[in-house]
């Protein structure tokens, strides 16, 4: 570990010291791993490739991977969902070097999670994150594709669908107990080099809670929302978890009108609609939910 | 904490103070009115059905669980030994969520391999923090009397504000106050959010001469407060915690060995006492102008 003193003089550029360089991929756990699926599909996203081993699923629209386990995910009891809904398991992200990574985040307390590997299989070493969900690191991702390993194209399929829209990954969304802002905002900032982002400074159609602004470049970073229980709501389970994902898009409300095409419905009252700041999707399989936010991508 | 209510609940016992398995001090505990418990980790492991069963009567007996005890000679460590208490910190922390505690008392290290670097124990305390993060338990740093480094709570306290985390704080303990004659006055230099669990005593005799003297009343000779020969003492405290805007939880931390050779109700009994004694004589008469009437000292 940094000496405290180290850690002062290094404070420029500290909070990259990860080199945190996006999302490699997100995964969901579900027991109806077909259904998510077609939810997927109407999303945009293409299934392109299977587990050697295991019922794994790899989706994929432009940069965007969705890996889509077919598993029990853990119950989130509290947050309304029927137990068999699909969770988001799991964040991968693109790191300069995994191994170091990992042991920079266990040295300042992290909870390592002990993976379970086939032979020939990759070794990603994982932390665990919200609500048991896990946080990835990977670090081959540029001249070698990880999934190349794990798993294998489904033929004839295009392997690199381009992305509708131009959607892109712009940050994940996280339920949290009461009091819990600062614990999360201490997870992030310490670990991963998060910031907080100032209150007058939202994005989209649901600007609540606080946002975290991650390290790295404009083209790959990506943004944490902390959201709490509604004021004067004693939520006494304290459950938490990640509860949907933001995609980027330059124009939502022309992503909005191809996706309604494709038969994706969008949630409409009187506080939350589409349009040209973002949109939200109606709850999908009891818990799954996209969000729409403008964004223009840097390449 | 409200003035229309009794205090009662405001005060929980300490399981260490009643003799018996874990069920029956429990009942006893119920029994006497309090409706909350500190519990100690070998109250769940010494169980004879086992670990789970334990955590199922604690849920059952309808009991608040005050908090989780006790991590000791954590923080200053290095090397093996340092990685052998982060091990043993984890497990004491899935215990602790386990059971529902939302507090893990840790008490201030006596080993004599510990780094007294207060940056150095500062760190450690940081990482086993951000250990608690994903289960939602704060950690409250208590100042042992005798303590190898860290025997007071301004020291505690000290070391809380390098480490700066949301979810650090301070236990109190009366016992430990008194017994280094620490001046009440050095509470005005906490903040009361950040006291996370207070913990109440009292004992016989007026001075403890040496650090042998000091453990060994500690451990074998604490009574209940309002019992024994610091009653003003521990009143004052309370009406100070209160005035500076503490409204967290009591609990009696009263290790005896007579208690442990009488019946579980008439040890409760005494407790409840003292959480009438505290709770309707000096709480409520404190308000709304706490302590400051009669307790502190005129200029």
């Amino acid at each position: 570990m940094t000496p405290p003193a180290l850690d002062r003089e290094l404070s420029s550029d500290a909070s990259d010291i990860l080199g945190l360089d996006g999302i490699e991929f997100i995964e969901y756990a579900t027991p109806r791993p077909q259904a998510l699926g077609q939810v997927l599909e109407t999303m945009g996203f293409r299934p392109i490739a299977r587990h050697r081993s295991r019922e794994v699923t790899l989706y994929r629209q432009g940069e965007m991977n969705i890996v889509v386990n077919a598993s029990q995910p853990a119950p989130v009891d509290g947050d309304g969902a029927p137990d068999e809904a699909p969770r988001i398991a799991a964040i991968a992200l693109r790191v300069r070097d995994a191994a170091a990574a990992y042991r920079r985040v266990l040295d300042l307390g992290a909870w390592a999670v002990p993976t379970q590997v086939e032979v020939m299989e990759l070794n990603i070493p994982a932390i665990h994150g919200v609500g048991g969900s896990r946080i990835y690191f990977v670090d081959r991702y540029r001249e070698f594709s990880i999934y190349d390993v794990d798993f294998t194209a489904i033929p004839t399929v295009d392997p690199h669908p381009p992305a509708l829209a131009d959607m892109h990954w712009f940050g994940i969304v996280q339920y949290i107990g009461n009091d819990r802002m600062q614990d999360w905002t201490a997870f992030y900032s310490m670990l991963f080099g998060f910031a907080v982002l100032p209150d007058d400074q939202r994005f989209g159609v649901m600007p609540k809670g606080r946002v975290l602004v991650g390290p790295g470049s404009a083209r790959s970073r990506f943004y944490v929302q902390l959201i709490e229980p509604e004021p004067g709501i004693l939520d006494a389970k304290g459950k938490e978890w990640i509860a949907r994902l933001g995609l980027g898009t330059p124009d939502p409300r022309a992503c909005v009108a191809l996706l309604r095409e494709r038969g994706v419905a969008f949630a409409e009252t009187p506080h939350v609609h589409a349009d040209e700041r973002g949109a939200v999707t109606r709850t999908q399989l009891g818990s799954v939910v996209f969000e729409l936010v403008r964004s223009e991508k840097e390449s | 904490m409200t003035q229309q209510t009794g205090r009662i609940d405001d005060f929980g016992m300490d399981t260490i103070s009643l003799a018996g398995p874990l069920p029956a001090k429990l009942r006893a505990i119920r029994a006497a009115g309090f409706s909350q418990v500190m519990l100690s980790a070998r109250d769940l492991v010494g169980h004879a059905e086992g670990v789970e069963a334990a955590i199922a009567a604690v849920r059952e007996s309808g009991l608040r669980v005050t908090g989780f005890q006790v991590l000791r000679d954590f923080e200053g460590l290095s090397g093996r030994m340092h990685e052998y208490k982060v091990d043993i910190a984890k497990s004491m922390l899935e215990l602790c969520a386990a059971v529902g505690a939302k507090v893990l008392l840790v008490c201030s290290s006596t080993s004599v391999h510990a780094s007294g670097d207060r940056d150095l124990i500062a760190r450690d305390l940081r990482k086993l923090a951000m250990l608690a993060i994903p289960h939602g338990i704060r950690v409250a740093y208590e100042a042992l009397s005798w303590g190898r480094s860290i025997e007071e709570f301004p020291s505690a306290w000290d070391v809380v504000m390098r480490a700066d985390m949301p979810n650090l704080g301070l236990g109190l303990d009366s016992f430990h106050m008194f017994a280094t004659k620490t001046s009440l006055d050095e509470l005005q230099w906490l903040d009361p959010e950040r006291i996370f669990l207070v913990q109440l005593a009292d004992f016989m005799w007026q001075e403890i001469r040496s650090v042998e003297e000091r453990i060994a009343t500690a451990r074998h000779f604490r009574v209940f407060p309002g019992e024994g020969g610091h009653s003003e003492q521990v009143a004052e405290l309370v009406s100070r915690l209160h005035a500076q805007g503490y409204r967290g939880d009591y609990s009696f931390e009263v290790f005896n060995d007579d208690y442990q050779q009488i019946p579980l109700p008439d040890v409760a009994r005494r407790a409840r006492k003292a959480a009438d004694w505290l709770g309707e004589g000096i709480l409520r008469r404190s308000v709304p102008l706490p302590g400051r009437m009669r307790l502190q000292p005129t200029p």
